[in-house]
């Protein structure tokens, strides 16, 4: 498998099938199994990305400057982005919470403590994370899958070079770096942006929003890991569906959708992970 | 002007030109916007190219929203029982997951795998036509390029993010009473009681109705972007980029107003 992501994981082996009329009810159980035979071998390309990244990460070769350019473009890039969208959703987030707690019991004492919970231990990474792998993820699959289009990974093959070095650890290292800061910063901005909020429309003093009394050392824990696995996995993610490209232009544009869909598909499947493992060891 | 000067104008620049872009893309989707309403008076659309669109940006996507909507279920009812148990209220975590699925979490991350699965392909399949002059074609052929290709597919979108998401809830909620029974240890009963007293009608089409404004967002962001691009494989890609930061920030922002205007 290694070394070998593109014509194994696209083509599955139908030859000899060609002349033979498959009776009816053979029809769905080979839908099915053919779908999990894709998925059984985009995830060992994926597995091979990702080990081939950590390899990189710690023994390649390093264009120099090259990590310093990918987290500017990650992270300093994204923040106007990021604050637009998750600062509405904090908004958003307090006022619903207000609007309900409202109507039941009218007091709003412990709506910043509860909010400013929940936020740190999972809205901010996973929302974020979200929003941020719609951005990174489809920007780092149009690079690479340009450069596979126009022969240039193929290139860097005939020079013995494999492009994960290249190409996928510098991007992996600059993402968990900045891309971490950044949700951390999302969640700053989702706090204030709350407490905006709740100030505004509910009449809630800052000085009782901003209570930490709920959050545990764990819970910013919890918060940590799953921000740092985020953005470790949306540049593996999306570097997999990048190095994947065939066809021209079109196939850009398809590589550039699997990277969002898969790395937010990604996102969400370690949230539930993380957030169940949690659960069971510190509650 | 000296080069000190230039090099102090160059914040300045730079925001201006971000906002005159903006102001550029905001007034190209309303023109679109306008050209596609135009083609409803008589009503001129395709309808083969409806149905295609109907099943390809459908019938595709349940699996995967499906699947993402069961682990945002599982999350979001595990992160209510920790809520609960600190108010030690378990007839609340049906409640607590169903309200914050149906009216958030269930039209938000719909629209965001709308809008990175079909959307973005939309943009892709435009874009490529666009580059390789097929666009060009059918107005040389005489047919309306608007019609045949931007209207089936705005359609097609509207009309299947409303259905997926309502999937999406229905798959969120299941997949949160089977793990708040299983694991959780809270029982199924309980989890159905306490949405079935709490949740009110509202908060389910409050969501539905915010659906259906977030396909509107992601189909007119995703054609747009799709009919002007430029510049090869490379512009496709970069018209990608744009179409899904775009349908991004269009669903966070009108979230906040849809809620705030009818929540």
């Amino acid at each position: 498998m290694r070394g070998r992501l593109d014509a194994s994981a696209q083509a599955p082996d139908e030859a000899g099938d060609e002349g033979r009329v498959a009776p009816f009810w053979e029809g769905p159980p080979r839908s099915v199994g053919a779908a999990f035979l894709d998925l059984w071998r985009a995830g060992l390309a994926l597995w091979s990305v990702f080990i081939r990244t950590l390899y990189y990460t710690f023994r390649g070769r390093r264009e120099k400057g090259d990590v310093l350019k990918y987290a500017l473009e990650m992270g300093n890039r994204s923040i106007f982005f990021m604050t637009v969208t998750m600062g509405f959703t904090g908004m958003l987030f307090v006022h619903q919470a207000a609007y309900q707690l409202n109507q039941i019991t009218g007091d709003l004492q412990l709506v910043g403590a509860a909010y400013i919970e929940l936020t740190i231990r999972d809205l901010a990474a996973s929302i974020g994370g979200v929003v941020l792998a719609t951005r990174v993820g489809a920007g780092i699959a149009a690079e690479i899958g340009s450069m596979v289009v126009t022969d240039q990974v193929d290139a860097m093959r005939m020079c013995g070079t494999d492009p994960v070095e290249y190409l996928v650890s510098p991007r992996f290292i600059a993402s968990v770096f900045s891309g971490t800061a950044v949700l951390v910063y999302t969640a700053f901005i989702m706090v204030v942006t709350g407490m905006i909020s709740a100030n505004l429309y509910f009449d809630v003093n800052p000085k009782i929003f901003f209570n930490f009394s709920f959050v545990d050392w764990h819970e910013v824990l919890t918060g940590l890991v799953k921000c740092v696995a985020y953005c470790a996995a949306i540049p593996v993610v999306s570097s997999y569906c990048g190095l994947s490209t065939f066809g021209g232009s079109e196939g850009v544009g398809w590589a550039t959708t699997r990277a969002v869909v898969n790395s937010a598909v990604a996102i969400i499947l370690l949230d539930a992970i993380i957030s169940t493992s949690a659960f069971f060891i510190f509650y | 002007m000296s080069r000190m000067g230039d090099a102090a104008l160059a914040p300045v620049r730079s925001v201006g030109r971000s906002f005159t872009d903006i102001a550029l893309q905001t007034g190209g989707i309303a023109v679109l916007a306008l050209q596609i309403l135009r083609r409803f008076f008589p009503p001129d659309i395709d309808m083969r190219e409806l149905r295609r669109n109907l099943y390809n940006m459908g019938n595709r996507s349940v699996v995967i929203v499906a699947i993402s909507s069961f682990f945002v279920g599982i999350t979001m009812v595990v992160q209510a029982t920790i809520l609960v148990q600190e108010l030690g209220a378990y007839s609340l975590v049906g409640w607590g997951s169903a309200y914050i699925v149906l009216r958030e979490l269930g039209p938000v991350f719909v629209a965001l795998m709308f809008s990175g699965r079909v959307g973005a392909n939309n943009t892709a399949d435009l874009a490529t036509m666009v580059v390789t002059e097929q666009v060009d074609g059918l107005r040389a052929l005489g047919i309306d390029p608007i019609s045949f290709l931007i209207v089936p597919r705005v359609l097609a979108m509207i009309v299947m993010c409303f259905t997926l998401t309502v999937i999406g809830d229905a798959v969120a909620l299941g997949g949160a009473a089977i793990i708040a029974d299983r694991m959780l240890s809270i029982d199924i009963y309980v989890f159905w009681k306490g949405v079935r007293d709490l949740v009110h009608m509202w908060d389910m089409w409050l969501g539905l109705v915010k659906s259906v404004g977030f396909s509107v967002i992601i189909a007119m962001s995703s054609c747009y972007y799709g009919l002007n691009v430029s510049g090869g494989a490379p512009g496709v890609g970069r018209a990608v980029n744009a179409s899904v930061v775009t349908s991004a920030v269009g669903i966070f922002i009108s979230d906040y107003i849809i809620t705030f205007l009818i929540g």
